[in-house]
């Protein structure tokens, strides 16, 4: 099988974070992240990753977009 | 070629995509890949099951009992007639063959048969997924071999500029015929098909492809459920 020259991750790639809701009245939260070189291909891996249960609502977000104010220890 | 046939083509070359697709579920380059040739495959074989079911409120279901029997007897397009060697044929098809069928789907969507209006619309919607993977694959810059040849296959699969496709336009049972189906793809894949000449000598109409050939007997016989028969219980006599 020749997939050798396509690497897993190119030197591009980025975090995203996927988040999900069931219900209108739910808010929306994290159920994953993928690895992903650009937004299309982030979509789709979120969706065929996370897409199992009956979500009414799924974003993606690049993780360096998220603001974070303060972490675990701080 | 009736509509029917067509109907049937799609649901063909569906269930063999679906089928090439998971045979990557563990090979491509990344887990997120994998699981996406996975829920692609899924997704083809599903949407395969959707399309045959169509056959018989179309009428003149154009299947015959070779089906069970002659591995020629399938109307999918020779990509699929040997399990894929590389990414770079994957990709290819993921990007130009699963983004043509769902561009004739578009264009049955939007035709005049009310059967095929209502029950293939959310397939468009579960297309996008597998087109966003495949053009995004597609720019990371693929080999041009696979790339021409699914160009090849998907523009000869539209058909003849005067042939079936463009009097099933004519009819109306067809938004769009083999010009704008080219123009569709084009305009989805942000790209022009490569230059080449299509020959229509060895045209086989019912299967819509030029070259002969077709799946080895093993994945016939996995695709039509003959191989779990052999561990089916024996059927009971009859009292």
């Amino acid at each position: 099988m020749v997939t050798d020259k396509y690497k897993r991750v190119s030197g591009d790639a980025v975090e995203y974070e996927v988040f999900a809701r069931k219900t209108r009245g739910e808010p929306l939260h994290q159920v994953g992240s993928v690895v992903a070189p650009d937004d299309d291909l982030a979509a789709a891996y979120a969706r065929a990753t996370y897409d199992e249960e009956r979500w009414i609502e799924m974003t993606i977000v690049r993780k360096d977009h998220v603001i974070a104010l303060w972490s675990p220890g701080e | 070629m009736s509509i029917s046939g067509l109907v049937l083509s799609i649901a063909d070359n569906k269930q063999m995509l679906g089928l090439r697709y998971a045979e990557w579920a563990t090979r491509a380059p990344s887990l997120e890949a994998d699981i996406a040739a996975a829920a692609m495959g899924l997704d083809d074989l599903g949407h395969s099951r959707v399309l045959y079911g169509c056959l018989e409120p179309l009428g003149d279901d154009p299947r015959g009992p070779n089906r069970e029997s002659d591995p020629a007897s399938l109307s999918a397009l020779p990509y699929f007639d040997e399990p894929w060697s590389s990414w770079a044929q994957f990709v290819a098809a993921n990007a130009i063959l699963d983004t043509a069928f769902t561009v004739m789907i578009e264009a049955c969507v939007n035709g005049n048969v009310e059967v095929l209006q209502h029950r293939l619309r959310k397939m468009l919607s579960e297309e996008r997924y597998h087109f966003l993977h495949g053009r995004s694959w597609l720019r990371s810059g693929i080999e041009k071999g696979p790339l021409d040849e699914a160009w090849r296959q998907a523009l000869e699969w539209f058909g003849a500029p005067d042939g079936d496709t463009a009097a099933l336009h004519k009819e109306g049972k067809l938004a769009m015929g083999p010009a704008e189906l080219k123009s569709r793809l084009e305009e989805q894949l942000e790209t022009k098909s490569p230059p080449m000449e299509l020959s229509w000598k060895g045209w086989d109409v019912r299967r819509r492809r030029t070259k002969p050939g077709a799946v080895d007997a093993p994945t016939f016989g996995m695709l039509r459920g003959l191989e779990e028969k052999r561990f089916a219980p024996a059927a009971k006599a009859q009292d």
